[in-house]
C-alpha cells in the first residue's frame, strides 16, 4: 500500500484516485478533440464560401462553385460542436462524481477502522469537513482542469499545424507566442495562487471575527455593546477589502496576460493578412503572400488557438485547490488501522472476562510512547478506576482494550491474546461510554434501539426506570420523546443516563468508561457515579476519570504516570519495566487500593 | 410595520454599491464590445483588402490606417478592459460584503436576547451565516452582470444586422432570441429551484455524517457504523444527484444556445449570399466584407451568451442564501422574536417610548413564578420571594432544578408560564431594562480581541486604571500583569487562551464595568478555589451597594456573605420542578 517508503505527492495521489475513471476522461478528451476537428472543418467551409462569394460579388468567375452541401455541412458543424462539448462535460462530470464517491467511501471505511483512534487525525468537525468539503474540492480538477490541461497542448498544435499549411509565418507567429502563455501563467499564476490562498485565509479570519461576535450577540446585547461591535466589524471588513484588492490586482494579472496574448495575436495576424492582401507588406511589396480564402481560414482559427489556454488559465486554481485538498486528506488516507488476522473466535460468555496485561505498551507516530509498559489484571466482576494526568495514556489504554490500537507486550482476554480474537465478537462483549453520549437526533426509543434493535417497548421502559429517566420522560411523550441535535431537550447528566440505558440494553459484561462525567456539573457527576455503581454490579468495569468524588465504591484504583519523552521504536522494548507488581501495578506510583466493596449509594453532599 | 421588512432584498444588493456595479458594467461592456469588434473588424479588413486587391491600392488609396488602428485599439481595450472590469466588480463585491455584514449584524442585534433561541448548539447555523453572506455576491457577479452585458451586446449585434439589411435581422432573429432570452429564461425557474435545494441537501449530508461520527466507538461496538455509513453515502448520492441535475441542465441549455446561435449564423449566410449577389443589390449597403463582419460578430456573441446558461445556479444560490439570512434575522419560524409578547406590540420604534427606566430604591417581588425553556422537560415552579435593595439572594439546589431558567425569567429573556415578577412594584415588561439589568448567564462569550477590548465592551470609556482596579478586585491582576502584553494580550478565538475560571471572572468584570444596579449572576463562582471565591464575593458585595444581587450557585457564598447576615437570603429550588419553601 501507500504508507511504505515515502509518502506520494498530492499529484500522484490524484492520479491514483483518478485511475479507475480514466476511460471517462479519455472519452471526454476524445470528444473535445473531435470538436476541435469540427472547428477546423467549420472554418474551412466558411472561408471557402466567403472566398466564392467575394469573387462572385466582384463579378469574377470563381474557380469552383460551392457544392450544394457546403452550407448544410456548415450548419451541421455549428450544431454538432456544442453537442460534443456537452458530451465532454457529461463524461467529465461522471468521472468526478464517481471518483469523489469512491474516495468518500474509502474515507468512511477508514474512519470505521480507526474508531476511537480517529482523534489523532483531527476533531470530529475537522474530519467531517475532510470527508465532505475536501473531497468535493477535487471536483474542479477532475471535471475541468484534467482534460483541459491536455487540450491546451493538443488543440494549439492541431490548429497551428492547420495554419502552417496555409501560412508558415502566421503559424510561427501564433506558435511563438503560445509557449509564452503557459510560462506567464506559471509565473503569475504561482504568485497569484499563493496570494489567493492568503486571501482565503484572511477571508476565513474575517468570517471568524464576524462569527465570533455574532455568536456572542446575546452577551453583547446584555452589555449594550452591539454598536461598538458593529463598528469593529465595519473596520475589519474595510481592512480586509483593502488587503484583498492588493492581492487581486496581482491575481488578475495572470488572466490579463492571457488576454493580452490572445488579443495581440489576433490583431497581428489580421494586420499581417490584411496588409498582405493589399500587397504592402514591407518585405513583400506588390505580392499577396496568403490568398483570401487561406487568410480568412487563419483568422477564424486564431481566437480558437488561444481559447483552450485561456480556459486553462481560468481553471488553474482548481489544480491548486485539489492538491491542497489531497494534502489535507493524506494523513487519513495513509493511516494504517490496526486490523490483525483473527485466528480464534472466543467462547462467547455472558460472564465478565478476565483481563491480563503484561508489559502492555503503546506507541504513537514516530515511536512516541503513549502508554508506558503496564502490567495489570482485572478479575471478572472487578471494578477499577484509572486515574492520571493528561498524556499518561488513559485513553490509549482504552483504545487498546477496544482493539483499535497495535500494542507491545501482551493483552490477554480469558487467556487468549487480544490480537487473535475476532474483533466483532470481542466488541459484542464491550460496553463503552465516553464524554459524549452516543445520542443521535431522533426519538428516545430510536436511540435505545441503536444498542438493541430487537428490544421491545417494555424492555426499554424497564431500563429507563433503572437509570431514573422514566419519570421524567413519562411526563413528555415517553419513548417517543424526540431529541434534537446533540440530544437537545435533555441535560448533560440526563443524556449520560440515557447512554447508561443503552449500555444496559447491550448486555455487555465488560464496561469501559472514558471520563463519562467530564462535561457534567458536580451534582450530576455524583449522581451518574452512583448510578454506575448500582448498575454495574456483576460486571467488570474499567473507569477512566479525573474525578474521584462519588467513586469510593471501586475495588481498586490505578494511577498512571506520563510516559518518558519520545522514544525510538527500536528501543521500545527496552523501556524500564517500572515498579510492577501483578496485583495493583502502574509504571510509577499506584494509589493504595481502596477496597470498600459494594458500598451503598454515596450519600449526596448538599 | 418596519419589522416585517426583510433584512436583505435582492434590490439592496445592487443599490448598496450602485456606483461600483455601474463602473464594472461600463468597463465590462466596453471590453466585450472590443472582443466582438476585434473579430468583426479584422474580418471586414481582410475581406475589404482582398476586394481592393494589390493593383488598386496605389490608385484608389485604400485607407488601411484607420482599420489597422481600430484593430490595435480593440486589442488594447480588450486586454485593459478585462483587467479593469474584474478589479471594479470585485471592488464592488467586497464593498457589498462589508455592507451586508454590518447590516446583518445590526439586524441580529435588534432581536431581543431570548432563551427561546437555540444557543451555541446552532454553531452550524451561525457558520452558514458567514458562507451565506459570501454567496450573495454571486447574484451581481455571476447572475446580473452577465445578463446585462449579454443584453447590451445582443442589441448591438442586432442593430448591426438591421443597419446592413432589415431582412437580415429578421432571419437571424429566431435563433438569436432563442439563444439570448428563450433558452436561458426557460431554465431560470427550474434551475434556480434545483440550486435552492443544494444547501439543504448538503446540510442533511453533514448531519448524517457528523452526529454518528462523534459516537463512532459505541456504534462500532453495536455493529451500527456500517448502517450509518450507508446513510451518509445515500445522502451524498442525493446531494451529488441534485448537483448533477443542475450541471446537466446548464450544459444542455448551453449546447442548445450555441446551436441556436449557429442557426442564426446559417440563416444570415443563407439569406445574405443571394442578397449580395442579386443585381438589384448593387447600391445596397451590404458588402461581402460587412456580411463577414456580421457573421463574426454573431460568432463572438457565443462567448458572451454562454454564462447565461448557468446563471440560474448563482441566482438560486443567492436566493436561498437571502431567504436563510432573512429567516435567521426574523427568528426561527414559529418562535416569537422576543420572549416578552407585550414588548413586541410596541414594535421597534415603540421601544423607545415604551417605558422609563426604573430607579432606586430597588425591590423585586416574585409570586408563584413558574417557567420552562422550550423543549425542556422541567423548570422552576411556584417560586415566590421579595428582595429589597442591598439584599442578596442566593439560589441553590441540584442541577436541573431550574436556577438558570429562573434567572432568565428575571433577566426578561424568558416569559414566565405562571405567576408574576414585579420590579419596583411594576411588572418587568413595563420597564425599560436595558441599562438596569446585568445578567451573566452560564453561557457567556469572550471575544477574539484583546483583554482590554473585551472588558471595554462593558464600558467603552473605561480607563486603564479602572480596568486594573477591577481586575485586582477579582484576583486577576497578578495574572494579567504576567501576560506578555498585559491588557493588550489577545484572548484568542472564543477566549481559548484563558482558563475557565479566569474567563468567567473576565466576563464578570466586563459586566461590573457596565454598572448595572440589578445583577443576575449564574454560577459566577464555578471553578474557583476558596480563596479566590472569597475575593470575588467580597468584590460583588462591595460593588452591589443598594442594588439587587441574585446569584445562582451550587457552592456557598462563604464567610463574606455570612458577615452580612440578614441581608443575604437563601432560596433552595427542588429538583425537577418542585419548589421548596
Amino acid at each position: 500500500m501507500s504508507a511504505t517508503a515515502e509518502s506520494p505527492t498530492p499529484r500522484q495521489r490524484l492520479a491514483r484516485c483518478l485511475a479507475p475513471q480514466r476511460h471517462w476522461l479519455r472519452g471526454a478528451l476524445l470528444l473535445a478533440l473531435s470538436g476541435a476537428v469540427l472547428l477546423v472543418a467549420q472554418s474551412w467551409l466558411m472561408a471557402a464560401l466567403f472566398s466564392y462569394w467575394l469573387l462572385a460579388w466582384q463579378g469574377l468567375a470563381p474557380a469552383e462553385a460551392p457544392a450544394a452541401w457546403w452550407l448544410p455541412a456548415l450548419a451541421a458543424c455549428l450544431a454538432l460542436r456544442p453537442l460534443l462539448h456537452a458530451g465532454r462535460e457529461a463524461l467529465s462530470r461522471r468521472a468526478s462524481r464517481d471518483a469523489r464517491a469512491a474516495l468518500r467511501r474509502t474515507l468512511l471505511e477508514r474512519l470505521g477502522a480507526l474508531g476511537p483512534a480517529r482523534r489523532r487525525y483531527g476533531s470530529d468537525g475537522a474530519l467531517g469537513a475532510k470527508v465532505l468539503e475536501q473531497v468535493d474540492a477535487l471536483d474542479g480538477y477532475i471535471a475541468r482542469y484534467r482534460v483541459q490541461s491536455r487540450l491546451a497542448v493538443l488543440v494549439p498544435l492541431l490548429l497551428g499545424g492547420m495554419v502552417a499549411l496555409h501560412s508558415p509565418l502566421a503559424a510561427g507567429l501564433m506558435l511563438l507566442t503560445a509557449p509564452l502563455v503557459p510560462l506567464f501563467m506559471v509565473l503569475v499564476g504561482r504568485a497569484a495562487a499563493g496570494a489567493s490562498r492568503r486571501q482565503l485565509e484572511t477571508l476565513a479570519r474575517l468570517g471568524g471575527h464576524f462569527l465570533d461576535l455574532a455568536r456572542g450577540m446575546g452577551t453583547l446585547q446584555r452589555l449594550g455593546a452591539t454598536a461598538q461591535a458593529g463598528r469593529r466589524i465595519a473596520a475589519a471588513s474595510e481592512a480586509y477589502r483593502g488587503r484583498t484588492m492588493g492581492v487581486l490586482r496581482l491575481a488578475f494579472l495572470s488572466s490579463a496576460v492571457l488576454e493580452f496574448f490572445s488579443a495581440l495575436a489576433i490583431a497581428l495576424v489580421a494586420l499581417y493578412l490584411g496588409l498582405g492582401l493589399l500587397g504592402i507588406l514591407p518585405w513583400a511589396k506588390g505580392e499577396v503572400p496568403v490568398i483570401y480564402q487561406s487568410a480568412l481560414f487563419i483568422l477564424l482559427l486564431a481566437p480558437e488557438f488561444y481559447a483552450p489556454l485561456r480556459q486553462l488559465g481560468a481553471d488553474y486554481h482548481a489544480r491548486a485547490e485539489a492538491e491542497g485538498a489531497m494534502d489535507e486528506l493524506a494523513p487519513l488516507l495513509d493511516a494504517t488501522p490496526w486490523r490483525p488476522e483473527a485466528r480464534r473466535a472466543p467462547a462467547l460468555g455472558a460472564s465478565p472476562p478476565r483481563l491480563d496485561c503484561r508489559e502492555l505498551a503503546l506507541f504513537g507516530d514516530g515511536g512516541r510512547c503513549r502508554l508506558a509498559p503496564l502490567t495489570l489484571s482485572l478479575a471478572p466482576g472487578e471494578r477499577l478506576l484509572v486515574q492520571g494526568e493528561s498524556g499518561s495514556g488513559k485513553s490509549s489504554l482504552l483504545e487498546a482494550l477496544l482493539g483499535f490500537s497495535p500494542y507491545a507486550g501482551s493483552l490477554r482476554v480469558d487467556g487468549v491474546e487480544l490480537a487473535e480474537l475476532d474483533r466483532q465478537a470481542w466488541h459484542r462483549r464491550l460496553g463503552y461510554l465516553g464524554q459524549q453520549p452516543p445520542v443521535l437526533r431522533g426519538s428516545v426509543a430510536d436511540n435505545l434501539r441503536l444498542a438493541a434493535p430487537a428490544a421491545g417497548d417494555a424492555e426499554l421502559v424497564a431500563v429507563l426506570e433503572r437509570v431514573e429517566l422514566w419519570p421524567l420522560l413519562a411526563k413528555r411523550q415517553g419513548l417517543a420523546t424526540v431529541l434534537g441535535e446533540r440530544g437537545r431537550g435533555l441535560s448533560g447528566g440526563q443524556l449520560q443516563r440515557l447512554a447508561l440505558a443503552q449500555l444496559l440494553l447491550s448486555e455487555a459484561p465488560l464496561w469501559l468508561f472514558d471520563e463519562p462525567t467530564a462535561h457534567l456539573d458536580p451534582d450530576a457527576a455524583q449522581r451518574l457515579h452512583g448510578l454506575i455503581e448500582r448498575l454495574s454490579r456483576g460486571r467488570s468495569v474499567l473507569l477512566v476519570s479525573h474525578e474521584a468524588d462519588g467513586l469510593d465504591w471501586v475495588d481498586r484504583r490505578l494511577a498512571l504516570a506520563a510516559p518518558a519523552a519520545a522514544r525510538d521504536p527500536s528501543a521500545a522494548f527496552d523501556l524500564p519495566a517500572a515498579a510492577l507488581d501483578t496485583a495493583a501495578a502502574a509504571p510509577a506510583v499506584a494509589a493504595p487500593a481502596v477496597a470498600t466493596h459494594r458500598q451503598e449509594t454515596p450519600a449526596c453532599q448538599s | 410595520m418596519s419589522e416585517l421588512k426583510p433584512a436583505i432584498r435582492l434590490v439592496d444588493l445592487l443599490r448598496l454599491r450602485r456606483g461600483g456595479w455601474a463602473l464594472a458594467f461600463t468597463i465590462g461592456a466596453a471590453t466585450l464590445l472590443a472582443v466582438v469588434a476585434l473579430l468583426a473588424i479584422s474580418g471586414w479588413f481582410i475581406t475589404a483588402a482582398a476586394a481592393a486587391g494589390v493593383a488598386t491600392v496605389a490608385l484608389l488609396g485604400f485607407d488601411y490606417f484607420r482599420p489597422a488602428a481600430l484593430i490595435r485599439l480593440c486589442a488594447i481595450v480588450r486586454t485593459a478592459g478585462r483587467y479593469g472590469e474584474r478589479l471594479a466588480s470585485h471592488h464592488a463585491a467586497l464593498g457589498l460584503l462589508k455592507d451586508l455584514r454590518c447590516r446583518l449584524f445590526d439586524a441580529l442585534g435588534r432581536r431581543a436576547p431570548s432563551a427561546a433561541r437555540p444557543g451555541p448548539g446552532s454553531a452550524a447555523a451561525m457558520h452558514r451565516l458567514v458562507t451565506d453572506i459570501d454567496q450573495l455576491d454571486r447574484f451581481a457577479l455571476s447572475a446580473l452582470l452577465p445578463w446585462a452585458w449579454a443584453g447590451l451586446l445582443s442589441l448591438v449585434v442586432m442593430g448591426l444586422l438591421a443597419w446592413l439589411d432589415l431582412t437580415l435581422l429578421l432571419v437571424a432573429l429566431p435563433g438569436l432570441l432563442l439563444a439570448w432570452l428563450g433558452l436561458p429564461l426557460l431554465t431560470l425557474w427550474q434551475g434556480s429551484r434545483l440550486a435552492r435545494r443544494d444547501a439543504a441537501l448538503a446540510e442533511a449530508r453533514r448531519e448524517a455524517l457528523v452526529e454518528p461520527l462523534s459516537a463512532i466507538t459505541p456504534l462500532l461496538l453495536w455493529g451500527r457504523w456500517g448502517q450509518m455509513q450507508r446513510e451518509v453515502v445515500g445522502r451524498d448520492e442525493r446531494c451529488l444527484a441534485n448537483q448533477e441535475r443542475q450541471q446537466r441542465l446548464a450544459s444542455l441549455v448551453g449546447a442548445l444556445q450555441q446551436g441556436a446561435l449557429g442557426l442564426a449564423i446559417v440563416a444570415v449566410l443563407w439569406w445574405g449570399a443571394p442578397l449580395l449577389l442579386a443585381p438589384e443589390a448593387a447600391d445596397s449597403r451590404l458588402t461581402v466584407a460587412l456580411l463577414l463582419a456580421a457573421v463574426l460578430a454573431l460568432l463572438g456573441l457565443g462567448e458572451i451568451l454562454a454564462p447565461l446558461a448557468g446563471s440560474f445556479v448563482s441566482l438560486g444560490a443567492s436566493l436561498a442564501a437571502r431567504d436563510r439570512l432573512n429567516a435567521l434575522v426574523a427568528g426561527t419560524p414559529g418562535e416569537p422574536a422576543s420572549a416578552w409578547a407585550p414588548a413586541e406590540v410596541g414594535g421597534e420604534a415603540g421601544g423607545e417610548l415604551k417605558a422609563e427606566a426604573p430607579a432606586a430604591p430597588w425591590s423585586l417581588e416574585l409570586s408563584g413564578v413558574g417557567a420552562r425553556l422550550p423543549g425542556a422537560l422541567n423548570g422552576p415552579e411556584g417560586v415566590s420571594f421579595t428582595l429589597a435593595g442591598g439584599e442578596v439572594l442566593c439560589l441553590s439546589g441540584p442541577s436541573g432544578c431550574g436556577k438558570s431558567t429562573l434567572l432568565q425569567v428575571l433577566a426578561g429573556e424568558l416569559a414566565p408560564s405562571a405567576g408574576e415578577c414585579r420590579l419596583n412594584g411594576r411588572p418587568l415588561e413595563a420597564w425599560r431594562l436595558d441599562e438596569t439589568i446585568g445578567y451573566l448567564p452560564q453561557q457567556w462569550d469572550l471575544f477574539d480581541m484583546s483583554l482590554a477590548a473585551n472588558l471595554r465592551l462593558g464600558d467603552a470609556g473605561a480607563s486603564d486604571e479602572a480596568l486594573w482596579a477591577l481586575l485586582d478586585e477579582l484576583a486577576l491582576g497578578d495574572w494579567a500583569r504576567a501576560l506578555p502584553r498585559g491588557l493588550d494580550t489577545p484572548l484568542g478565538e472564543y477566549g481559548a487562551a484563558v482558563s475557565g475560571g479566569q474567563a468567567r471572572r473576565i466576563a464578570l468584570a466586563r459586566l461590573l464595568l457596565a454598572r448595572r444596579p440589578v445583577l443576575l449572576l449564574d454560577e459566577p463562582l464555578a471553578g474557583l478555589d476558596a480563596a479566590t471565591r472569597a475575593r470575588v464575593v467580597e468584590c460583588l458585595l462591595r460593588r452591589q451597594g443598594q442594588g439587587l444581587l441574585v446569584v445562582a450557585s451550587h457552592v456557598p457564598l462563604g464567610a463574606a456573605a455570612q458577615a452580612r447576615a440578614g441581608r443575604v437570603r437563601m432560596l433552595r429550588l427542588g429538583e425537577e420542578g418542585e419548589t421548596l419553601p
